[in-house]
């Protein structure tokens, strides 16, 4: 059973189409480096697949589940760090670490705030956190979900290198145990390193994917600006023509 | 050879749907591997923690707990509901130069008041700090986020209460005297149909522009049958009015939200 299975998934906003038919499918254990250029629609499939927002067309399986029709079993096995830490503001890390637990029924392992490098601001209010130590503190979050399909949104902004560290190991840990991971982020090079395939998506379409093998931040280049040139003039004229 | 190294094998190539293909021919290999895998273990992969009723009333308490926490720190809302509804109730006492008999109206009117602040300010708060997606992705039954958020406002609106009934009982120079507990259990049974409804509505406010007009636009006409039977109620109570119909409406309101509330807060917040 795959970890995550799209199939034509499709998504407007309006008159906006943010994803076009979108197939992808990543199995157990496997971390997947999503790109493209701002707009591509990278948010907008981690939200569908999160389950924070509905396809207008085509599906979505986590685990098999649907994303719509069996939404909060998805939310059992689905966790998101986004680009928002979600964060309280008046409330401490060792507050939000406790909510976190309470509302998904797993202990708080006694290591994790050491682990996420916050111990030592265990119980100061989130507002008196600098930016990396609340993206630390969304991580720590996710960690304590234990997701079998991860998905990340930019999960480098305002980490330092142990930070970072963090993410790399969050990827690790639920490959390691079955999971799969969709990491959407620009900074190709350090996503290259953690993902085992890629996915390229311009304009809402996925223009490429397959496994990582080979892959370069040279590459990724070429195919994001393949992916976002116009079509040919004769195939356009073809096109119109008929 | 692992599934991944097999994988990792595999070039890619946009031009052709050939990486597709590729992964759709590993993934037919790998639900057979799975099956088998499967049935020796036991254990279905994706496999759903049970949501029993224990775990819904831990969820709900978590969220009211976190929002009353937030509360206490910030004091924001309750010292805007507490400021709206009394001075509405010293105001109105000015206006109608104390007269015993408006007590009832004041103390309800009041209390309305402050629920429909209450009600922006909790729910609304929510979605503009940004937390309300992470709330919403937490798993599970959304219908545990609105009896915790249920459970926070009918805390704040309990205080509000507290603080309301002796500023009318002063002001007007009314006392229920023996009566108090019916006095109170009338004002605690509007306040859970106020809650349920308030807190619904808080979340259908969400999903539009204007909310902060929205809320008291839509929260006003649906508290009336919730005013009217808490007038007539303390009236009746004050001994100057007779009970009437007006428990039944007043229970039949409270029954009918919370049965209905939490469902159609599910569907409001789907997509926020």
């Amino acid at each position: 059973m795959p970890a995550l299975e799209t199939v034509e998934l499709r998504r407007r906003f309006g008159p906006h189409t943010a994803l076009t038919g979108v197939t992808l499918t990543a199995l157990p254990g496997s971390a997947w480096l999503l790109v493209g250029p701002n707009g591509a629609g990278k948010t907008t499939l981690l939200r569908l697949v999160a389950t924070a927002l509905r396809p207008t067309g085509g599906t979505a399986r986590v685990f098999g589940r649907d994303v719509v029709r069996d939404a909060p079993a998805v939310r059992t096995l689905v966790a998101v760090a986004g680009a928002a830490d979600g964060a309280y503001e008046a409330l401490t890390p060792r507050e939000h670490l406790t909510f976190a637990a309470a509302m998904s029924g797993r202990p708080v392992p006694p290591d994790l705030l050491a682990w996420a490098g916050l111990a030592r601001v265990a119980d100061r209010r989130v507002e008196e956190l600098s930016q990396g130590l609340r993206r630390r503190l969304a991580l720590a979050r996710v960690r304590l979900l234990a997701p079998r399909l991860l998905l990340l949104d930019e999960p480098f902004t305002a980490l330092d290198a142990e930070g970072q560290h963090l993410v790399e190991d969050l990827v690790r840990t639920v490959t390691e145990r079955g999971g799969a991971v969709v990491l959407a982020t620009h900074e190709w090079e350090r996503g290259l390193r953690l993902a085992d395939h890629v996915a390229v998506l311009v304009g809402g379409r996925l223009v490429a994917q397959g496994p990582r093998q080979g892959m370069t931040v040279e590459r990724l280049r070429t195919l994001v600006a393949a992916g976002a040139a116009p079509p040919p003039v004769s195939a356009a004229a073809g096109g119109s023509g008929q | 050879m692992s599934l991944r190294a097999r994988v990792a094998q595999r070039g890619m190539d946009p031009r052709t749907p050939s990486a597709l293909e590729t992964g759709r021919a590993d993934l037919q290999a790998h639900r057979a591997a799975e099956a088998g895998a499967a049935g020796a273990s036991g254990v279905a992969a994706g496999a759903v923690p049970a949501g029993g009723g224990l775990t819904g009333l831990r969820r709900a308490a978590a969220v009211a707990w976190k929002d009353l926490l937030l509360e206490w720190r910030r004091r924001e809302t309750v010292a805007a509901m507490v400021f709206l509804a009394c001075l509405t109730a010293v105001l109105l006492g000015f206006a109608f130069g104390g007269r015993g008999e408006v007590a009832p109206a004041v103390l309800w009117v009041a209390l309305v008041l402050g629920a429909v602040l209450g009600v922006s300010r909790l729910t609304v708060a929510e979605a503009e700090q940004g937390t309300l997606e992470a709330l919403l992705l937490y798993p599970g039954a959304r219908e545990h986020l609105f009896w915790g958020k249920w459970a926070a406002l009918t805390g704040l609106l309990t205080a509000l209460a507290a603080v309301l009934l002796p500023l009318v009982a002063v002001l007007f120079g009314v006392a229920a005297g023996p009566r108090w507990p019916l006095l109170a259990g009338t004002v605690l049974l509007g306040i859970v149909g106020l809650a349920a409804v308030g807190t619904l509505f808080g979340a259908l406010a969400l999903h539009v522009r204007g909310r902060e007009l929205l809320v008291p636009l839509l929260l006003l006409p649906l508290a009336l049958p919730v005013l009217l039977a808490g007038i007539r109620l303390t009236e009746a109570i004050l001994g100057t009015g007779r009970v009437g119909p007006w428990p039944a409406v007043l229970a039949v309101f409270d029954i009918l939200f919370l049965l209905v509330a939490p469902i159609l807060f599910e569907l409001v917040v789907e997509e926020v």
